[in-house]
C-alpha cells in the first residue's frame, strides 16, 4: 500500500555554485519575500502612512536615494502598542495582555511539538521495526485524522473538554495540538527509521544489546537530523493554528493568532501598524528556530529517497 | 414566666449566633464572567466598572471580562454556549442572535427581575422603544425582555466639510445641478438619496482632475456605503432602502401570516433595491469586488478618498482622531440620507445597529442579583453620561435629552432624531441562514452578475421555503 | 480485527442511544480498542508498547471525536437544541441531492487542483534554485521559507490590501501603465486567481523544503557519469533526479492536497465566498457554526473525508505501481 523509503548512504556532497547563483537566488528570494517584507515595513509606520498612495516603502533615512514621497518616518510605537495602549480616546494606557499571549504561544506550541516528537518517535520506531498486524491500516487511519476540517470535531471536542474540565487549560490545548502533530511526526519519523541500515542494529542485538540500547545508542543518533526537521514542520503547523485556539483557550491561555484578529475589526478598519507589529514579533521565534535547525533540516530530510 | 424568659434568651442567643454567621457573608466574593467583543465600548465599560463600581449589596464583586476579537466573536460565543460549558454569566450579543440563543435556552428571560424591581422598571420605561425592542424583545416587539443596551448604534452620514464647503466645488455644483451643495451639518441633515446621488455624480475625480482648486493627488469619489459580502455588510444598508421605498423584508412581527414571497420581492422592494444598486456606480472601485464592507468604507473615508460615507457611529471616534485619520479636522456628522416622500418629508427608516447584553440561564441566584445591580448601575444616568462622554451612546431618554449630551461628541446631534427612525432585522433563530443566503444573492447583484428582480425573487423563494419548513409562515 | 469490531460497535451504539450515553460508551469502546491493541501487540511484539502512547492520544483527542461526529451524522442533532432524533441516512441523502453542495465541491476541486499544481511547480523550481551550495544560501533560504510561518489573519488582511483597487500594491503597479484602477477580484476568475496566489505563495515553500531534501541527496557521481555520457538535460532529470525526489514529492503532494481540501481562512478573509469562491470547508463552517446544523455538517464532512481518502489512495496506488514498474 505504501511506497517505501530506502537508505542511501552515499556521500551526499552538494554541488557548488558561485556568486552568480547567489545573485539569481537573491533576486528571486527577495521577490518572494516581498509580501513579508512589506508587513515588516508596515510595522514601523504610523497609522496614517500605512495606506498611503503612492505606497511609502522606504524609511526616511533612505531619502537620499529614493523619491521623497515614497518615504515615511519610522516609528516604534506600534511595538509598544502591542503590549500596552489606550483603548479609547483619552483613556489611560492599559496592558493588552500580549506578553501573556506570546508566552502562551511559545509554551503551548513548544510543549506540544516536543510531546508529539517524543511519543511520535517512539511510535514511528515501533511501526518501523515491529510492524503490527495491519500496520499500513494503522498508519493510514492516523493520516486520516488530518483530513477532516477541524470544524467537524470541534463540537465533540468541546463537549469532551467540558466534561473533563480541560477547557481553557494548558493541558487540554497541548494534548490536542499533540494529537494534531502526531500524524505528520509519525509519518516523517517512520520514513527516517525505515531508511536506517538494519545491519548495525542486528549486529548490536547479536552482541546482546537490549532494545532500549539499540534505540537510544544506535537508531536515535542517526535520526537526530530528522527530529530537527520534523520539529520545524510541527512548529510551523502548530504556531499559527487558529480555530482550536479560539474555541478551547480561555483568557489566561489565549494564543497570539487569536488575539491578533482584534486588529482587523471593531471601531476602525484594520490597524495596519499594530497587526504588522504583532506579526513581525510573532515571526521571530519560528524564524530563529528554523534558522538554527536549518542544516539539520536539509541534511535530515536527505534520507527521504525513494527506492527504485 | 420562666418559660418565656428562657425562650427569649434562646431567641436572643440564636439571633446572636445567626448574626455572627451572617456578618462575614455580607461581603462575599462574587465574580461575574462576561464575554464581550474587544472594542472601545466594552473596554470603557470595564474601565468604569473597575474605577467606580461599588456593589450595593456590600459584596465584593469583580467583573471578569473575556475580550474576544470582533471578527471571531460570534464563533466563540456560539461554541461556548452550545457546547454547554456554561462559562459566562453574561455576554454582549448582537440583537439578531437573540432568537437562536433564546430558543436554545441560553439567554435568561428577565421580566420577573424587572417586575420585582421598580427602579429597573423605571429605567426601562425611560428608554427609547426602538433600541429596547431591538435589543431586548423576543419575539420582536413583544413584552418579553431578554437584554439591556450595552452600546446602541445607528447609521449616520460622515461628511468632509473641507471638500463640500470649498467655494470652487460649491460653484461647480450650483452650475451643474442648479442647487446648493449641502455643506454644513444642518444642510446635510436635509439630504435625501437623490442629493446623495448627485454628490456621487459630481465628485468622480480622476487623479489630476481639479479638486478643491488643486489637481487631485489620487482618484476621488463622492459617496460610499457598505456593500460587502461578509456578515451583514450590505443587508444593513439595503434594509433601510427597502423600508424607505415602501418595500419590506420578511416581517417577523406578523408570524404566522406574514409572507416572504410577494413581500420581499414586491415591486416597491425591487425598485428600492434598484435604487441602492444604482448609487454603487459612483463609489470607489473596490465595490466591484463585493468586499466594500464597513471597514473598507471607513478606511476610504479616513484616507480622504471619499466625501460622504454612511457609517455606524461606532467608527466615528477613529475618524476624528488625528493619529488614525487624515481628515480628522474636516469631518462633520449628519443624519443618514432618506427617501423623499410625496408630501416632501424625508423617510429615514434605517436598520439599527449596536448590541445589548444578556444574562445566561445557568447563572446562580446570588450572581443574578449582582448582575441586576450591575445593570442598574450601568444604566444609571451618571454612568451613562460618563460612557457617552468617553465616546459611547445611551438609549435612555433623560440622558440623551440632557443638553450636555450633544456637547460630548460632534455626532451626538444626530442621535436623538436618528433613534426615531430605527427598526431591526429578524430575530428568529433562522437568522443566520436567512442572512447568509441573502448576502450571497445581494453580492451577485452588487458585483453586477444579476439584476435586482432576479435577486429578490431568489431571496423570497428561499425565505418562503425555509420559513414554511420552520412553521413561521403558514 | 479488534479495532474493526470496536468501530462497528461504536457506530451501532451511536445509532440507538441518547447522546450522553453514546459519549461514555464510545469512550469506553475506544479505550477498550486501544487497550486490546496494546495488549495484543505487547504479547506479540515489544513494539506494541511503543505505539501505544501515540495511539492513545490520537484515539482520545482525534479518533473518538471523529467517531462521535460520524454517529451524529445519522441524527438530526443541532448544537443549539437539546432534541435528538435518529434519521438514518437522511442527511446523506439530502446532501447528495443538494445542488449547492455540488457547487461547493466543484469550486473546491478547482481551487485544490490549481493551488496544489502551482505550489508543486513553484516549490520545485525554488528547490532547483537552492539545490546547489552557494554563498549566503542559508540566509536566502530563510527568506523563502518565511511565508508559511505567517498567520492567516495577517496573510488574509495584507493580501486583501495588496489586491485593493484604491490602495493596493497590485493596482499601484498597474497604474504605472494605465489610468484605470486595477480591480482583480471583480470576476470569478480574478477571485480564484487571488486566492490561489495567496495560498500557493504561502505553501510552496513547504513543497520546496521537501523537494530540496530529495535533490541534495542525489549522489554526485550519477550526474558526473551522465555528463560524461552526454545525456540530454531532460533525460538526466528524468532518469537521475526524479527518482530521488519522487518519494518526497509524493509526500508533499499528499499533505498539500489534504490541506488544500480544508482551504478556509484565506477564502474567508479575501472573499467570504463571494464571486462563487465558497469552498466546501467554508460551507461546512456555515452549517456547523453559523447555522448550528451539527449533524448535517458532520455528514458533509464525512463525504469530504471519503473523497480525500479515495484521492490519497489513488495517489499511493499510482505511486506504488510506478515504483514497481520502475
Amino acid at each position: 500500500m505504501f511506497f517505501r523509503f530506502n537508505a542511501k548512504d552515499q556521500a551526499r556532497e552538494v554541488d557548488q555554485a558561485g556568486w552568480g547563483r547567489t545573485i539569481w537566488a537573491a533576486i528571486i528570494s527577495l521577490i518572494y519575500f516581498f509580501p513579508v517584507l512589506f508587513i515588516v515595513i508596515t510595522a514601523f509606520k504610523e497609522h496614517t502612512d500605512a495606506l498611503a498612495v503612492p505606497v511609502k516603502l522606504f524609511p526616511e533615512f533612505m531619502a537620499f536615494m529614493v523619491p521623497e514621497d515614497l518615504t515615511f518616518k519610522p516609528t516604534f510605537h506600534n511595538f509598544v502598542d502591542v503590549f500596552s495602549r489606550s483603548f479609547s480616546a483619552g483613556a489611560a494606557v492599559q496592558d493588552t495582555g500580549f506578553d501573556r499571549f506570546f508566552f502562551n504561544s511559545v509554551y503551548i506550541a513548544g510543549f506540544s511539538v516536543l510531546l508529539a516528537l517524543l511519543i511520535g518517535t517512539l511510535a514511528a520506531f515501533g511501526f518501523s521495526r515491529y510492524p503490527l498486524k495491519g500496520n499500513d491500516t494503522y498508519l493510514f487511519v492516523i493520516l486520516t485524522t488530518r483530513m477532516l476540517p477541524a470544524i467537524v470535531v470541534i463540537i465533540p471536542v468541546m463537549l469532551m473538554f467540558r466534561v473533563t474540565g480541560l477547557s481553557g487549560t494548558y493541558t487540554g490545548i497541548i494534548l490536542l495540538y499533540t494529537a494534531f502533530n502526531l500524524p505528520f511526526t509519525i509519518w516523517m519519523m517512520k520514513s527516517f527509521f525505515d531508511e536506517l541500515s538494519p545491519d548495525v542494529e542486528d549486529a548490536a542485538r547479536i552482541d546482546g544489546s537490549s532494545e532500549r540500547r539499540v534505540f537510544f545508542k544506535i537508531c536515535l543518533p542517526q535520526v537526530l537530523a530528522g527530529l530537527a526537521a520534523t520539529a520545524v514542520f510541527g512548529l510551523i503547523l502548530t504556531w499559527n493554528e487558529f480555530l482550536f485556539a479560539l474555541l478551547l483557550t480561555g483568557v489566561e491561555t489565549r494564543t497570539v493568532p487569536v488575539a491578533m484578529s482584534q486588529t482587523i475589526g471593531g471601531d476602525i478598519g484594520v490597524r495596519w501598524g499594530l497587526l504588522a507589529a504583532i506579526e513581525t514579533l510573532f515571526l521571530i521565534p519560528v524564524i530563529l528556530v528554523t534558522f538554527f535547525l536549518q542544516n539539520q533540516l536539509l541534511r535530515g530530510v536527505t534520507f527521504g529517497t525513494v527506492k527504485r | 414566666m420562666k418559660l418565656i424568659t428562657r425562650s427569649l434568651v434562646t431567641t436572643a442567643l440564636a439571633g446572636c449566633i445567626g448574626m455572627s454567621f451572617t456578618i462575614p457573608s455580607w461581603s462575599e466574593d462574587i465574580t461575574l464572567n462576561m464575554a464581550v467583543p474587544d472594542w472601545p465600548p466594552t473596554r470603557i465599560m470595564k474601565r468604569l466598572f473597575d474605577e467606580k463600581y461599588k456593589a450595593p449589596s456590600g459584596n465584593n464583586v469583580t467583573l471578569e471580562v473575556d475580550f474576544i476579537p470582533w471578527p471571531d466573536y460570534y464563533t466563540r460565543l456560539n461554541a461556548s454556549l452550545t457546547s454547554g460549558e456554561q462559562k459566562y454569566n453574561m455576554a454582549v450579543s448582537d440583537s439578531q442572535w437573540l432568537g437562536a440563543f433564546i430558543e436554545g435556552g441560553y439567554y435568561r428571560k428577565l421580566n420577573d427581575l424587572i417586575d420585582a424591581d421598580p427602579e429597573l422598571k423605571a429605567t426601562l420605561d425611560d428608554m427609547h422603544p426602538a433600541p429596547l425592542q431591538a435589543y431586548a424583545t423576543y419575539p420582536y416587539k413583544s413584552d418579553n425582555i431578554y437584554g439591556f443596551p450595552q452600546m446602541p448604534d445607528i447609521l449616520i452620514t460622515y461628511a468632509r466639510s473641507d471638500v463640500l464647503c470649498h467655494p470652487d466645488e460649491q460653484a461647480g455644483f450650483q452650475e451643474k445641478f442648479g442647487e446648493k451643495l449641502p455643506c454644513t451639518p444642518e444642510e446635510l441633515d436635509g439630504m435625501d438619496w437623490d442629493m446623495f446621488e448627485k454628490i456621487g455624480q459630481f465628485f468622480q475625480r480622476k487623479k489630476g482632475d481639479m479638486l478643491m482648486g488643486e489637481p487631485a493627488e489620487d482618484d476621488f469619489y463622492g459617496i460610499s456605503y457598505q456593500a460587502g459580502k461578509g456578515y451583514d455588510f450590505s443587508s444593513m444598508q439595503i434594509n433601510g432602502f427597502l423600508w424607505q421605498g415602501g418595500g419590506s423584508i420578511w416581517d417577523e412581527t406578523k408570524i404566522p401570516d406574514g409572507q416572504a414571497e410577494g413581500v420581499v420581492n414586491s415591486d416597491a422592494s425591487v425598485k428600492a433595491f434598484e435604487h441602492y444598486l444604482r448609487l454603487l456606480k459612483y463609489m470607489p472601485p473596490v465595490v466591484k469586488t463585493g468586499s466594500m464592507d464597513i471597514f473598507k468604507t471607513d478606511e476610504l473615508f479616513r484616507e480622504g478618498k471619499t466625501a460622504l460615507n454612511v457609517q455606524w457611529i461606532g467608527f466615528a471616534e477613529s475618524v476624528i482622531n488625528p493619529d488614525t485619520s487624515k481628515v480628522a479636522g474636516d469631518v462633520v456628522f449628519a443624519a443618514m440620507p432618506g427617501t423623499k416622500q410625496a408630501d416632501g418629508t424625508i423617510n429615514r427608516t434605517s436598520n439599527i445597529g449596536g448590541q445589548p447584553f444578556v444574562i445566561m440561564t445557568w447563572t446562580e441566584d446570588d450572581k443574578i442579583k449582582e448582575a441586576v445591580d450591575f445593570v442598574k448601575w450601568w444604566l444609571s444616568p451618571e454612568i451613562q453620561h460618563e460612557f457617552a462622554a468617553a465616546g459611547g451612546q445611551s438609549a435612555i431618554k433623560s440622558v440623551y435629552n440632557d443638553p450636555k449630551y450633544v456637547t460630548y461628541r460632534p455626532w451626538n446631534r444626530t442621535w436623538a432624531p436618528g433613534l426615531e427612525w430605527q427598526q431591526d432585522v429578524w430575530h428568529v433563530p433562522q437568522f443566520f441562514e436567512l442572512l447568509v443566503q441573502q448576502q450571497e444573492q445581494y453580492d451577485l447583484a452588487i458585483t453586477g452578475k444579476q439584476d435586482a428582480k432576479t435577486t429578490l425573487d431568489a431571496i423570497a423563494k428561499f425565505q418562503q421555503q425555509l420559513l414554511e419548513d420552520a412553521d413561521l409562515i403558514q | 480485527m479488534a479495532s474493526i469490531v470496536g468501530i462497528v460497535a461504536v457506530a451501532i451504539s451511536a445509532f440507538v442511544l441518547p447522546v450522553i450515553a453514546t459519549l461514555w460508551l464510545t469512550a469506553a469502546a475506544c479505550a477498550l480498542v486501544a487497550v486490546t491493541a496494546v495488549v495484543n501487540a505487547w504479547g506479540r511484539y515489544t513494539g506494541g508498547l511503543l505505539v501505544a502512547p501515540a495511539i492513545a492520544v490520537l484515539v482520545v483527542m482525534n479518533i473518538f471525536p471523529l467517531l462521535w461526529s460520524l454517529g451524529l451524522s445519522f441524527y438530526n442533532y443541532r448544537a443549539d437544541r437539546q432534541t435528538l432524533s435518529f434519521v438514518g441516512l437522511r442527511n446523506y441523502e439530502r446532501l447528495i441531492t443538494d445542488p449547492v453542495v455540488w457547487d461547493r465541491l466543484t469550486t473546491t476541486a478547482l481551487l485544490v487542483v490549481l493551488t496544489v499544481t502551482v505550489q508543486m511547480v513553484v516549490g520545485f523550481l525554488l528547490a532547483l534554485l537552492f539545490s546547489k551550495q552557494f554563498p549566503l544560501r542559508r540566509y536566502l533560504l530563510i527568506l523563502v521559507l518565511t511565508p508559511m510561518m505567517l498567520s492567516y489573519v495577517a496573510v488574509g488582511a495584507f493580501f486583501r490590501y495588496y489586491y485593493d483597487p484604491t490602495f493596493g500594491l497590485v493596482s499601484q503597479f498597474a497604474n504605472l501603465f494605465t489610468d484605470e484602477p486595477y480591480v482583480l477580484i471583480s470576476s470569478t476568475a480574478g477571485a480564484v486567481a487571488a486566492i490561489v496566489i495567496a495560498d500557493a505563495w504561502m505553501w510552496a515553500p513547504f513543497v520546496m523544503l521537501l523537494v530540496l531534501a530529495g535533490l541534495v541527496s542525489v549522489p554526485k557521481y550519477l550526474y558526473e557519469a551522465a555528463s560524461v555520457d552526454r545525456v540530454p538535460a531532460w533525460r538526466r532529470f528524468q532518469s537521475i533526479t526524479f527518482p530521488y525526489v519522487k518519494g518526497l514529492l509524493l509526500l508533499a503532494l499528499l499533505f498539500r492536497t489534504i490541506e488544500a481540501f480544508k482551504l478556509f481562512d484565506v477564502v474567508f478573509i479575501l472573499t467570504d465566498g463571494g464571486q462563487s469562491t465558497e469552498t466546501i470547508a467554508l460551507y461546512v463552517y456555515r452549517q456547523a457554526i453559523q447555522f448550528n446544523k451539527t449533524s448535517y455538517s458532520a455528514s458533509l464532512s464525512y463525504v469530504l473525508l471519503f473523497t480525500v481518502i479515495v484521492l490519497t489512495n489513488l495517489y499511493l496506488y499510482l505511486a506504488n505501481r510506478r515504483a514497481k514498474e520502475g
